[in-house]
């Protein structure tokens, strides 16, 4: 067993799939003949977000927009690329077989620290912050929102400041990608905490990021400071300002009447991507993500059971007209759950046709008769079942009801129960309560491929497993696959294991991809620094290169 | 109803000075008038429409009102905005009816059985009636329309348990002024039963008050109706209501605003139908004008 | 009086336990938790969110949770928000400046306007103006609040730019006149149903007192028409609105909650509806909690002034 750099031809490659996909901002390019960064952070942007960032402790449950203000805060070991490579952050290099930070197996870590880097508040970071760090993720008492891959480690030993080791219980490649997730946190603040849950910290954070905290006035804004001392590239603005707008038409009016600089996460709505794209002074692009749109289907129901209905169901599914209608042919058709950027992405899958004749007759030659209703039925089970998904967004409930009336034409009945968020998301659908769900999921983590705790058969919650299987699907193959595919550091080696396991779950369809997520996302003229990353999930990821073009 | 002893009673009711108060009602006569309109249009003007308000025409999307047949224009999917304003009348026109239906139904009991027993069963009733109106309305409609599938009938009930109250405490005030009259303790002299005297005796006295908050409860629970749906919780598409059709319309102010305000201005009408009568109720029926 | 206050206290206190243990039951009952939001972020599963739902003490029995609570804030502790982990008072304190002012702002331009109209009303009794006054009153009273505040966004901020379309003011120019341009729109459609009230109570007192004896003497004696009316109408009808205004204060609760949401006006109704969304129990509850508490010294007020004004009512 290796682990070796994704090398420069499949760099290159990659490049190649992304610009195939038409994918990466334009003004990257452009941005090369602009002026260069100030020399003192100058100036202040304005970043809107339609949720309200809140989790400020970055080990704590969190989501997206608090992804956004921690990456201005905190650095991890290691980043994830705009291409999918690993590079050191607070790390001095990458662990590999070949620098010696890596044993054969995969199994000793000896990781090496930058010794230029210190705490916002002036004390220096050394190896004691790692190690605190990983201890505290998996501290019982401690609310850690993720323990996967930190409970396999053993043995965390200081070395040097700038030195530390630790070993796996078992060979676990996507530690990697968790540890470029995982922030640290300093621990002459935390250590002395009685309760870490609820510490002054969690609001008011100390880390080694390129912004310090600034202040917050909850409910509308959040301000952060450049970090003059910071390690790496830039800040180069004076100000960081993440803006929350619940609302994105409102988000969107602001953007246009210039109130925020930049239109964050959930960005642009694709309806008004026609009129974005035109206003003078803004720069509009068209994002891809790593989220991919799809029914989620709950293999639990007996109407699912049969891999005629899921294949009938697939192909009575107008994929191309919900992208060209609805979302204004902004996404990319998918038949799978990795992004086309992915290195991992299986190219070969069988297209999708949207054909209501041929899923008549699947539906036929199975045994699904019409009954007096026009409804399907088989063995006593009619062919219906509810379709959920959050309440309020309004071009997944124009999508529902566009299927809902394609899948009427097979003698399909969806009924449209859609529900709040705080509902929707809980038992209903972590313990496989419902039918179907329309939903938008990014099954990566960070840029690793491994999707144990989506299509395991140990992870589904509803039959007491761990993860979040929850359309509880079940096939051994996958099983094996997936288990042979964590064993390996080596991304050559791993690709094809990924792809057999994509071309299995085409196959079987316990979900019905759609499209992979485009987001319009735009700034005001003259912010350079911008880069899209696919591997993370948010757009601020990298916001200490953003400078104004002044 | 025992009109020897109910003295708001008259041979003919539409005789009845009552009536012709209302009658002289220009405003109630007005609403009443829209109300009739609007309900004849939403029960026979779905069959004089070129479209279904279900067929989905994705070519036609966002047409502007007064194009070709639609008259009202399309929404997002292509459906003609006519037939759907129509055909969600009839359920939210249904849901406020039968919500008012149920409101008052639970109000009347709640408050007939406080006010006639008094005491302790008052007290307890009463707080409860004043715990309910402690909620911010939209707290227990919210956490209701999480609990159930968002059907009309439970839509129908969650407005109803949460507008039952104001009946309830007008009803109790009422009740307790009657008590003691006569013939209530004549009632009670020739031994009838407590629910005779409660629902035969009495609640034909409050019918005034009780009918006048009924029509006004309707035009709140056509609000409630349009302010959960338009937030998403409400009825559920393809059904249309004229809150759900206003779900989404946000999105689309600036380039199709005549997805909100079509469906607002109707709303409106309807409700101002039902307050203009209420109004005119209110005069007609009124208590302390009516001698006896 | 002191022993009618003490009466009324214990009732209070009553009704509070009441609204805490129904709000608190379907609060908790009500399907999905304060887990639901993280269930899509990648690499969240099962194993996290139990072991988080038990370090939170959220699958302890109903009841059990109730009292823990419940002991904590009557020791005056009124929990920690789990969407930022702040104390909830902090959190509502942060809040209760952005709704005070939209309030208040609008309380003050209805009642400005309210009792204007309503006296006009009243003393021009069935003129033209009176019945306009009735009329308008009526479909102010009927429009839907969120809708008229989309309406008021589309033709005042998206096709005339005179106003913001939302937030309380532009970061980086908190002066007075960029709160006053950001308020105007909010309160303006916060204020209109209560114009409708105010104005309609206002016409019906002014009515009631314009008849009395005192004004009747004081008009013949001599005393001009505007003030009779400013001394005795105003200074007999202002009485019973602040019996009204103590009424009134939930349904200018409920009314802030939606325009806020339509304003994205950072205040309690917005905060109600995120930490509702989350399922952020502790602050649902604080907010249900405080504004019961808001409704009833209200209504306290509301019927001390009725009592001291109308001898006739005795507080028993």
């Amino acid at each position: 067993m290796t682990f070796s750099h994704p090398t420069r031809r499949k760099t290159l490659q990659m490049l190649g799939l992304a610009g195939a996909a038409g994918a990466l901002a334009p003004n990257l390019l452009v941005s090369a003949a602009h002026a260069a960064p100030p020399e003192t952070p100058t100036g202040q942007i304005v970043v809107g977000f339609s949720q309200e960032p809140t989790v400020f402790n970055p080990l704590m449950p969190r989501i997206e927009v608090d992804d956004g203000v921690q990456f201005s805060l905190f650095d991890p070991l290691f980043r994830v690329d705009t291409q999918g490579v690993i590079q050191p952050a607070l790390a001095a290099e990458v662990p590999t077989v070949a620098n010696g930070g890596l044993s054969e197996d995969g199994l000793e870590w000896r990781v090496k620290l930058r010794d230029d880097v210190t705490w916002h508040d002036g004390t220096p970071f050394t190896a004691e912050d790692v190690k605190f760090t990983l201890e505290l993720v998996v501290d019982p008492n401690f609310r850690s929102w993720r323990t996967l891959g930190h409970n396999l480690v053993r043995d965390i030993t200081v070395v040097s400041p700038t030195e530390i080791t630790w070993r796996m219980e078992e060979t676990f490649s996507p530690y990697m990608s968790i540890l470029a997730e995982t922030f640290m946190v300093p621990k002459h603040i935390l250590e002395p905490e009685a309760d870490r849950n609820t510490a002054p910290f969690n609001n008011a954070p100390i880390g080694t990021g390129a912004f310090k905290w600034g202040n917050r006035i909850a409910g509308d804004h959040l301000e952060l400071v450049a970090n003059t001392e910071y390690y790496g590239e830039g800040p180069y603005i004076e100000r960081l300002i993440y803006k929350y707008i619940p609302d994105l038409t409102v988000l969107y009016t602001q953007f246009k009447s210039g109130d925020i600089d930049i239109a964050g996460v959930q960005y642009i709505s694709q309806d008004n991507y026609a009129e974005a794209s035109k206003l003078p002074g803004k720069v509009v692009n068209v994002v891809p993500t790593a989220t991919i749109e799809s029914i989620y289907l709950n293999m639990g129901r007996p109407q699912f059971q049969d891999p005629a209905v899921r294949e009938a169901l697939y192909a009575a599914l107008d994929k191309q007209t919900i992208i060209d209608a609805l979302y204004y042919g902004l996404p990319t058709p998918s038949e799978t759950y990795l992004p086309k950027q992915s290195y991992y992405y299986n190219g070969d899958l069988p297209p999708h046709e949207f054909n209501i004749d041929r899923a008549n007759k699947l539906l036929d030659d199975a045994g699904w008769a019409r009954g007096s209703d026009g409804v399907r039925e088989k063995d006593g089970v009619r062919l219906a079942f509810t379709n959920s998904t959050t309440a309020g967004n309004h071009l997944r409930e124009q999508t529902q009801q566009f299927v809902q009336q394609t899948f009427k034409d097979i003698g399909v009945e969806m009924t449209i129960s859609n529900l709040p968020p705080a509902v929707m998301w809980g038992e209903y659908w972590t313990m496989s309560q419902f039918d179907t769900v329309l939903v938008g999921i990014t099954f990566m983590s960070g840029a690793d491929p491994d999707v144990s705790a989506r299509f395991h058969s140990d992870s589904i919650g509803a039959q007491g497993g761990k993860g979040a299987n929850n359309g509880q699907y079940v096939n051994e193959e996958v099983d094996a696959l997936l288990a042979e595919g964590a064993q390996t550091f080596d991304p050559e080696t791993r690709k094809p294991i990924y792809d057999k396991i994509q071309s299995i779950i085409r196959d079987d369809l316990p979900m019905l991809p759609m499209f992979q997520y485009a987001t319009v996302r735009g700034h005001k003229e003259g912010i350079m620094g911008i880069e899209p990353n696919i591997n993370t999930r948010i757009d601020t990821w990298h916001a200490a290169a953003y400078y104004w073009d002044k | 109803m025992n009109t020897a002893i109910n003295p708001a009673a008259s041979s003919h009711w539409w005789n009845s000075r009552a009536m012709q108060r209302f009658l002289r009602h220009r405003l109630a006569l007005f609403g009443l008038a829209m109300l009739v309109l609007l309900t004849l249009a939403c029960v026979f003007g779905p069959y004089f429409l070129a479209y279904d308000e279900l067929f989905i025409d994705l070519r036609a999307r966002f047409s502007p009102p007064l194009t070709g047949d639609h008259y009202l224009g399309t929404d997002p999917l292509g459906r003609d905005i006519a037939a759907r304003l129509l055909m969600a009348g009839r359920i939210s026109l249904l849901v406020g009816f039968f919500a008012m239906l149920l409101s008052t139904l639970i109000g009347t009991v709640i408050g007939i059985v406080a006010g006639y027993y008094g005491g302790r069963v008052n007290a307890v009733l009463m707080r409860f009636v004043d715990a309910f109106l402690a909620f911010p309305s939209i707290f227990l409609l919210l956490a209701l329309a999480a609990f159930i599938s968002p059907s009309p009938v439970m839509i129908t009930v969650i407005i109803a348990l949460t507008s039952w109250m104001e009946i309830a405490r007008i009803v109790e005030a009422e009740v307790k002024s009657l008590r003691e009259r006569d013939f209530v303790q004549a009632g009670r002299m020739l031994g009838l039963s407590d629910t005779h005297i409660m629902f035969r005796e009495l609640l034909p006295n409050a019918a005034g008050p009780i009918i006048v908050a009924a029509t006004l409860t309707v035009a709140r629970a056509i609000l409630l109706e349009a302010y959960i749906s338009f937030l998403g919780y409400g009825i559920q598409p393809p059904l249309p209501s004229w809150g759900n059709m206003l779900n989404g319309a946000q999105q689309y102010l600036s380039s199709a605003p005549w997805l909100a305000i079509i469906p607002g201005i109707t709303i409106t009408i309807a409700v101002t139908s039902f307050n203009f009568i209420g109004d005119g109720l209110r005069d007609a029926l009124d208590v302390r004008t009516e001698p006896g | 009086m002191a022993r009618y206050i003490l009466n009324r206290l214990g009732q209070s206190i009553i009704l509070l336990v009441i609204v805490s243990i129904i709000g608190f039951s379907v609060l908790h009952l009500t399907p999905g938790g304060p887990l639901s939001q993280y269930a899509l972020t990648p690499g969240m599963t099962q194993e996290a969110m139990d072991r988080i739902s038990e370090q939170m003490g959220l699958n302890r029995p109903l009841p059990v949770q109730y009292l823990d609570w419940a002991w904590r804030l009557l020791q005056g502790d009124w929990g920690t928000s789990y969407r930022d982990n702040q104390p909830v008072l902090d959190v509502i304190g942060r809040h209760l400046f952005a709704t005070f002012l939209l309030m208040g702002s609008s309380t003050v331009i209805s009642i400005a306007i309210g009792t204007w109209i309503g006296i006009r009303g009243a003393t021009h009794r069935y003129s033209v103006f009176d019945y306009t006054a009735t009329v308008g009153a009526m479909i102010a009273l009927s429009i839907p609040t969120f809708w008229f505040g989309l309406v008021a966004i589309y033709l005042f901020s998206l096709k005339l730019g005179w106003f913001p379309a939302g937030n309380m003011y532009t970061i980086g120019d908190q002066s007075v006149l960029n709160y006053l341009h950001h308020l105007i729109m909010p309160s303006v459609v916060l204020a209109l149903v209560n114009i409708a009230v105010w104005s309609r109570y206002m016409r019906t007192a002014t009515l009631d007192v314009i008849n009395q004896d005192f004004v009747k003497t004081a008009r013949a004696k001599g005393a001009s028409e505007r003030r009779v009316l400013m001394k005795h109408i105003v200074g007999n009808a202002l009485l019973p609105m602040i019996t009204l205004a103590g009424m009134q204060l939930p349904n200018l609760l409920s009314g802030a909650l939606v325009t806020e949401t339509v304003f994205t006006w950072p205040g309690m109704g917005r905060l109600f509806l995120d930490s509702l969304g989350y399922s952020d129990y502790p602050v649902v509850m604080g907010l249900l909690m405080f504004s019961a508490i808001l409704v009833l010294i209200g209504n306290l007020i509301a019927d001390l002034v009725a009592a001291a004004i109308d001898p006739r009512i005795r507080l028993a």
